[in-house]
């Protein structure tokens, strides 16, 4: 009865609280900024627009989709850490860890050189690519080294080979003398989202996080390992392949939209497995709405922390996860734990 | 310039102003310091591997850039007034940006250190993960004060962090050249030291050796060397890793060749990443520290792919 309560009660908890929780700090953080805009002006520029009223367009323009793009990208990477952590059984597995964002971050910079003014739909479908290609090299590269598969070694392969991709993109990026773009797609660049980008990207991210969702009970058998989800008659390659489109659906928009942002997919998993246990199928939609929670909190505060300035939320997203990150490793080491 | 030209202002043959003024100014400098910082790296790589007993350690790897690099932001952001004013205390605190870069350098390897030890042992792939996080949690701490400076600061601040070597001048030899000259010395004398580490630690207690005394003196002096190298270049990874490889591929084992022969390759390394860097992008120039990290990079990988363990 105990463990009935402890496994169905927090997950629902979380389902039903943090909607809550994220509609209000999504409330926050459309009403407080480095310009004060009074609430009646707020409510004046959604419900009675202006186009003259530059509060107005501070409101509609700025913060509206700033604060709806970073409640879907926390959602996205910490969902798409999740189904990483699950399938692959590594603790340290997530996007920015194994080279997923730097490889959409990479294509993307090409793109920019290359082709020029290409459509929003392309960028997201080549972001797409980019964390196919990123992931595609750190397996890759996993499996030809003996042990490679470890937990730290994957770890340490995906960070080398991210800071491989962006050092290439900086130094095509100089050369074509375009590396003002770039370093925004580098550098988290939440504060000039772009309204159409974020239509086009909800489909795409709905499909990886359905893809997720529906995967969940197959996660939650592989994350036991590969015999044992062999013996129960799972296909692991069909889920491997479902779970890994899901994650590139996920982490490239992502990118897409807001640039790289470290931790969010690494941390967010832990926390919601420590709080509703090993369970993907609670582990999945938790992690939804804990990192939308988390993420949209992380870029309220880095507006506040060097106010008037803005301070650029990876910074915030490292202060918190850094730490976490070396607890982890202090705590497991080199073990695999899913 | 021709070769005979840059011959003739070298040897003072009839010397010509603007010959005089972009080889000493500009292009010696430039050269002496890439020369300077590969030694520093190399040497420092050398201990670092020796000690920790890892062949992927590396000064980057670890961590201990991005220290030093904090602190010297740190240092640049509360003694902006000085870097500006008058000629004097300009040199003053050029010549202090080793010693905070020391400072924060040491902090970031005892934080290493402490997280990667579990049981008085040092597991290797632990350390080279907690220099990953150490690297992005100083990263963010120097972004985060590089944006609090002002515009002026903040450019000066972003050139050096990115890893260059293009507005070497002088005063910046003079800064680090006595930590070079002392602490490489020091280590040159200390290196048959690093022939024992690789035994068991058992038997090196046995021979008389204060390990864990030693270890700490050895790093403290590896810290200050890439210190150095830091407050002046920026943070410049892989040198580190590379030369001592290609020295013992060379020389074989022994420290006491490894270490000199590792410092000339970290020089020759660094002078041609920095020639490529100016020449294969002219007319805009490539941060020394990109080219050397898409060099390094694929020959860390293949050192791992290599690694039997």
């Amino acid at each position: 009865m105990f463990i009935l309560k402890t496994t169905f009660h927090r997950p629902l908890a979380i389902l039903i609280g943090s909607p809550f929780l994220i509609c209000a700090i999504a409330l926050l953080s459309i009403l407080y900024g480095t310009k004060d805009i009074s609430t009646i002006t707020v409510w004046n520029s959604i419900f009675y627009f202006d186009a003259n009223n530059i509060d107005h367009q501070i409101i509609r323009t700025s913060r509206i989709p700033r604060t709806l793009a970073v409640i879907l990208v926390g959602a996205f990477l910490a969902v798409a850490g999740a189904v990483m952590q699950g399938i692959t059984r590594n603790y340290l597995a997530s996007p920015s860890l194994m080279g997923v964002n730097d490889g959409s971050a990479f294509v993307i910079t090409l793109a920019i050189v290359f082709f020029p003014g290409l459509p929003n739909y392309q960028m997201i479908l080549l972001s797409m690519l980019g964390s196919c290609i990123g992931a595609g090299l750190v397996f890759g590269f996993g499996s030809l080294i003996r042990n490679g598969l470890s937990p730290v070694r994957l770890a340490i392969i995906g960070t080398v080979i991210g800071t491989f991709l962006s050092s290439i993109a900086t130094a095509v990026a100089m050369y074509y003398q375009v590396s003002q773009t770039i370093s925004s797609w580098y550098n988290t660049k939440v504060h000039t989202v772009d309204l159409n980008m974020l239509f086009l990207s909800i489909p795409f991210g709905l499909v990886g996080l359905l893809l997720a969702i529906m995967s969940a009970r197959a996660i939650t058998i592989s994350s036991l390992g590969e015999d044992i989800a062999v013996g129960l008659g799972q296909k692991t390659k069909v889920i491997r392949f479902i779970s890994m489109v899901s994650v590139v659906c996920l982490t490239g928009t992502a990118v897409a939209l807001v640039g790289k942002i470290a931790f969010v997919g690494l941390v967010i998993p832990h926390i919601t497995r420590f709080i509703v246990g090993v369970d993907y199928r609670h582990i999945i939609p938790c992690s939804l709405f804990l990192g939308a929670l988390f993420l949209s909190l992380c870029d309220l505060v880095s507006r506040y922390i060097n106010f008037p300035y803005e301070t650029p939320i990876g910074v915030v997203t490292a202060l918190i996860g850094v730490p976490f990150f070396l607890f982890l490793i202090r705590k497991f080491g080199g073990e695999n734990r899913g | 310039m021709t070769v005979v030209e840059v011959l003739k202002t070298i040897l003072r043959i009839g010397s010509n102003e603007n010959f005089d003024l972009v080889i000493f100014e500009f292009r010696l400098p430039r050269i002496i310091i890439a020369g300077l910082v590969g030694i520093g790296l190399g040497i420092a790589g050398v201990v670092l591997q020796g000690i920790t007993r890892n062949g992927l350690a590396d000064p980057g790897i670890l961590g201990i850039n991005a220290g030093a690099g904090a602190a010297v932001v740190i240092f640049m952001f509360f003694f902006q007034v000085q870097l500006i004013n008058a000629d004097i205390t300009s040199w003053l605190s050029i010549l202090m940006m080793p010693l905070f870069g020391f400072v924060g350098g040491t902090v970031a390897a005892t934080l290493i250190f402490l997280f990667a030890m579990k049981n008085r042992h040092l597991d290797m792939q632990r350390l080279i993960l907690t220099g990953i996080a150490i690297n992005s949690g100083f990263g963010a701490l120097t972004m985060y004060i590089s944006l609090k400076m002002n515009e002026k600061d903040y450019e000066s601040a972003a050139v050096w962090m990115a890893g260059s070597i293009y507005n070497a001048n002088w005063i910046f030899i003079v800064s680090m050249l006595p930590w070079i000259l002392i602490l490489g010395f020091y280590l040159y004398k200390k290196a048959y030291l690093l022939d024992y580490f690789q035994l068991e630690e058992s038997n090196i207690t046995s021979l008389g050796i204060d390990v864990e005394g030693e270890k700490i003196k050895l790093l403290l002096a590896s810290v200050g060397l890439v210190s150095a190298c830091v407050s002046v270049s920026g943070s410049i990874g892989f040198i580190g890793l590379m030369a001592p490889h290609i020295a013992k591929q060379l020389v074989g084992i022994r420290h006491q060749y490894v270490l000199p022969v590792s410092a000339l390759i970290g020089a020759a390394l660094l002078i041609v990443a920095d020639f490529i860097g100016k020449t294969v992008f002219a007319p805009s120039e490539l941060a020394v520290g990109i080219i050397v990290s898409i060099i390094g990079i694929p020959y860390f990988l293949y050192l791992l792919v290599k690694a039997k363990d």
